[in-house]
């Protein structure tokens, strides 16, 4: 049974030969500094009676009853595991980030060998722990996706890229056929303009002498087909993608929607914005522009060469002196260029971000009067963007020309090699003229081709991407069968909750409490205590790491989440209206409501008045972030949105902060109204929010450390007390009459 | 083709408005005496605090009577200031006192104070980068340190890579460790092209 680690021979050997014998190993665990901050391989290993750290040739053995307050501190960019030693603090090992889990989970099963208790494998459970890839080893970079990027699969991408399609094969087909069919009327031009024109026209004795008109409109018959054909496939491609891409953005939206509230945080909002636009678009560019391209100029260059072989396969084998040099150049010179082209991209991103900055920061700019510094700031960044563009252009300007050359090299050898041959006869100057059409058409594609590798990437990068959303298992998932918990009483319970964002960082810490129906329950604490964390919680926005969440006594894992979320709301400190009219943000909760229905929601939240005030009453518009409400008018529309709502259990996180004391007034009536018959958490840390609260829960670094009714608390005399003291005193000192 | 001069670049840019001023100059002067009037600065020195170095490795300190088991530093501006300004911190978190310049400590503080700042912040040197692979929106990076040889991934390699002077680099992992270069153009031709690469 391997806990934490697997240790190597010569670790276990060494481990029985200072005292712990294979069976006796309660766990291993590598880390990877050496206390003098190198990087080096140092084993732990812990039997129920000896702690051995194995650093190399050095050893050190610690009597397990020794030690006393072990604990994992980490720092920056590394941590140490530190304990007392017969009572004085010591460092007993350290390692980088890597090893921090690993390590929390040691320090805990040192405590408890430390002071006898059992060791059990409940201990080593570390629900995130991070595993490594089967084939490759490298761990898994992104913990929660079990994707090992350099091993991935990429035929299997493509593949999956082109299952997109299945459903249009006749359509692809059609474009297949029709691509081809364009293809070979084109391989006709040269050939017409070549070798009939001049060899069987315009030549005495040719077969078709004279015949120019008739050459010349077949000639442009063909021409016509050909483009003919062409519109036809492109419009075929372009509704067949347009189709199947709009179809994915709906499907990467609807994934996005059902993953929970931590995929969110974890990643930045914007970018995910990115991934349902962006990339869905590139993926969209390359099936229609790109891989059509790649098609078709895959069936020219494989046309045009057999053409040519077939016409004079001396000629043709001339072609390819100055085409290895081509291919060299482009494949030297490309990466080249792309690295700037993405260099410039960085840092044109880089001037806007302080174009943006310094526009969305606009009254701080004024205010601190700092324009000047403003434009020089931008005046860097766009320095930069124009050194690196010059950069680009010097280089492009010079590769290019390069380029031409090569190509018109191509061109003078096979007129100066095929005029010779002309000239002595030995093949028709049509065959000639033809033969250089040719050559210039075969330029276009391989040009083209090079392109196609980059465009290739980014459309399984953005594909990936996508497919990364897709598979997305939300972290909150419902139980297949779950407990319909509809209608809910009321009755909540949180029971030896421990609950952390990020792994071993815990926020809560074995919180325990309960609210009966109906209840109003004040949850104080300090910033960061862990407050709107419960709010979070209770909705099941995110899962506990250990304990349990109870409704009506049933654990909210168990149960519909639909019913919990339609049966818990929320007003929070930064209101949320979406785009639309007041009547829409108001009945978000209820699309069906009346309007007798949301005037008496606004009446009761007292926002109806300002409403009324407004030029288009409950159907004007309002803004994301309710840029034209104030913050007070803003909350009291989420108040009604949530007496609408009609929950049975509301979450009140920080409701009437930073408004004025009229505002908060009505605010607060509002609130009241609000609470009436439903079990109500209201989380602030202002005191006299919490004025109305049956009972109230005291939260300090994640503990719970005092709860009961405000005349029990102020009689303990304990943090309840002090912070209402505290926060009296801190009015009375600005001496503020209501007014 | 001349350089417009007023688009010439200042320094610090990247990693905030550093400016003409600097945020950290040498001496602010007047306001500073302003400043003072709201909450004093409790600059520590051996006439009022006295350092030592516990058996464990920690930092001892005895001030004004009062004895700390174990303080920490935390560097206050550790791109420019380095060891200068250390805020001095009991094990709760609080602060006791700022210590301005190490040196005027007599020599057995000064080594408890780099051997407590040498646990608190590890940023190992990279010397030479062997390999940097970048696949999928992560990098696999080979290195030489000066604390021996690592292999590291990051993620969005973009936002990891930070430019805390024209030259300065640092590259923060997937686990939160972090690398540093400071001086990328110092590097020998072969790892210096990788930074180029990615700035």
């Amino acid at each position: 049974m391997d806990r934490l680690d697997k240790p190597p021979q010569h670790v276990t050997a060494r481990a029985a030969e200072l005292g712990i014998p294979p069976e006796g190993v309660v766990f291993a665990a590598a880390v990877d500094l050496s206390l003098d901050g190198g990087f080096r391989e140092v084993w732990l290993v812990a039997g129920s009676d000896l702690l051995l750290i194995l650093d190399g040739e050095r050893r050190r053995v610690i009597s397990v009853k020794s030690l006393g307050d072990v604990k994992a501190d980490g720092f920056v960019g590394n941590g140490a595991l530190i304990a007392k030693v017969d009572g004085e603090p010591e460092v007993l090992c350290r390692y980088t980030n890597a090893c921090a889990r690993k390590m929390h989970i040691a320090a805990r099963v040192l405590g408890k060998l430390a002071a006898g208790d059992p060791v059990t494998d409940e201990d080593f459970r570390d629900d995130k722990h991070v595993q490594a890839c089967p084939k490759c080893g490298r761990l898994f970079p992104d913990p929660q996706r079990q994707i090992c990027p350099p091993c991935f699969d990429k035929r299997a991408l493509s593949l999956r890229v082109f299952s997109f399609f299945k459903g249009y094969r006749l359509h692809a087909a059609a474009i297949i056929c029709l691509m081809l069919a364009g293809s070979a009327l084109n391989l006709f031009g040269p050939y017409m303009n070549g070798k009939i024109l001049f060899d069987e026209v315009l030549t005495p004795g040719g077969r078709y002498e004279g015949r120019v008109v008739e050459v010349v409109l077949l000639m442009a018959a063909l021409q016509l087909a050909a483009i003919g054909l062409n519109v036809m496939h492109a419009r075929i491609n372009a509704a067949m993608t347009a189709r199947v891409i709009a179809g994915l953005k709906a499907r990467v939206f609807e994934a996005m929607q059902r993953l929970s509230l931590g995929f969110f945080t974890s990643k930045q909002t914007g970018g995910l914005m990115v991934r349902v636009n962006s990339d869905a678009n590139n993926l969209q560019y390359f099936f229609h522009d790109g891989f059509p391209f790649f098609v078709v100029n895959l069936m020219q260059i494989i046309g045009i060469l057999s053409a040519m072989l077939a016409l004079n396969w001396r000629l043709a084998l001339l072609i390819f002196i100055p085409v290895p040099i081509l291919i060299a150049i482009m494949r030297w010179a490309f990466p080249k260029l792309w690295t700037l082209y993405s260099r410039r991209h960085r840092k044109l991103r880089s001037m806007t971000a302080v174009v943006n900055d310094a526009l969305t920061g606009v009254r701080v700019v004024k205010a601190f009067g700092r324009e000047e510094q403003e434009i020089q700031r931008f005046g860097a960044r766009s320095y930069d963007v124009y050194s690196v563009s010059v950069q680009t252009g010097y280089f492009s300007s010079a590769l290019w020309p390069a380029m031409t050359l090569v190509m018109n090299a191509g061109g003078l050898i096979v007129w100066s090699v095929g005029g010779w041959d002309v000239l002595e006869d030995r093949i028709t100057l049509g065959t000639l003229i033809t033969f250089t059409l040719y050559l210039g058409m075969l330029y276009g594609p391989l040009e083209f081709m090079t392109h196609i590798v980059d465009w290739w990437t980014n459309c399984i990068n953005s594909a990936q991407r996508i497919f990364e959303l897709l598979d997305s298992v939300p972290d909150v998932l419902e139980k297949p069968d779950p407990v319909r918990l509809s209608p809910i009483r009321g009755d909540v319970e949180l029971r030896n909750v421990t609950f952390g964002y990020e792994p071993n960082k815990p926020v809560l810490k074995d919180v325990s409490f309960t609210a009966k129906a109906g209840e109003v329950i004040g949850i104080v604490g300090k910033s960061g205590a862990g407050k709107s964390t419960i709010a979070n919680l209770i909705s099941r926005l995110y899962d506990v790491e250990k304990g349990a969440v109870l409704i009506d006594g049933v654990d909210v894992r168990d149960a519909a989440i639909g019913d919990l979320r339609r049966q818990i709301g929320m007003v929070l400190q930064d209101t949320y209206l979406f785009h639309g009219t007041i009547a829409e943000n108001i009945a978000y909760a209820k699309p069906g409501a009346t309007p007798e229905e949301i005037i008496r929601a606004a009446k009761a939240a007292n926002a109806h008045d300002f409403i009324m005030k407004l030029p288009d009453g409950y159907e004007t518009v309002i803004g994301g972030r309710g840029r034209d409400l104030s913050g007070g008018e803003r909350q009291r529309i989420s108040i009604a949105r949530a007496i609408l709502h009609d929950p049975r259990i509301l979450i009140l996180d920080e409701a009437t902060a930073s408004v004025d004391t009229e505002t908060e007034r009505l605010v607060q009536e509002a609130l009241e109204r609000l609470v009436q018959g439903r079990t109500t958490f209201s989380i602030a840390h202002r005191l006299s929010t919490l004025r109305n609260a049956d009972r109230l829960v005291v939260i300090e670094d994640g503990k719970v450390v005092e709860m009961g009714t405000h005349e029990e608390l102020d009689a303990k005399q304990g943090v309840y007390y002090r912070l209402r003291t505290k926060q009296e005193e801190a009015l009375a000192i600005r001496g503020v009459a209501n007014d | 083709m001349a350089v417009n001069e007023q688009y010439a670049p200042h320094g610090r840019d990247a990693a905030g408005r550093g400016g003409d001023n600097g945020v950290v100059g040498a001496g602010a002067g007047g306001s500073g005496d302003k400043l003072a009037t709201y909450v004093d600065i409790e600059f520590l020195t051996p006439e009022n605090a006295v350092f030592s170095k516990t058996p464990g490795g920690f930092l001892r300190l005895v001030k004004d009577g009062a004895t700390y088991e174990r303080v920490s530093l935390f560097r206050t501006f550790p791109f420019t200031l380095g060891d200068r300004y250390l805020s001095v911190r009991d094990l709760d978190g609080k602060e006791i006192g700022i210590i301005k310049d190490m040196d005027v400590f007599p020599p057995e503080a000064v080594e408890a104070f780099k051997a407590e700042l040498a646990r608190r912040y590890f940023t190992p040197t990279i010397t030479r980068i062997k390999s940097m692979k970048e696949e999928f929106g992560y990098a696999y990076w080979e290195v030489e340190t000066d604390s021996g040889p690592r292999r590291f991934t990051v993620r969005d390699m973009q936002q990891n890579l930070f430019l805390i002077s024209p030259v300065h680099v640092m590259i923060v992992d997937i686990d939160g460790n972090r690398f540093d270069i400071p001086d990328y153009t110092a590097l020998d031709p072969v790892s210096r092209k990788y930074i180029d690469d990615l700035l």
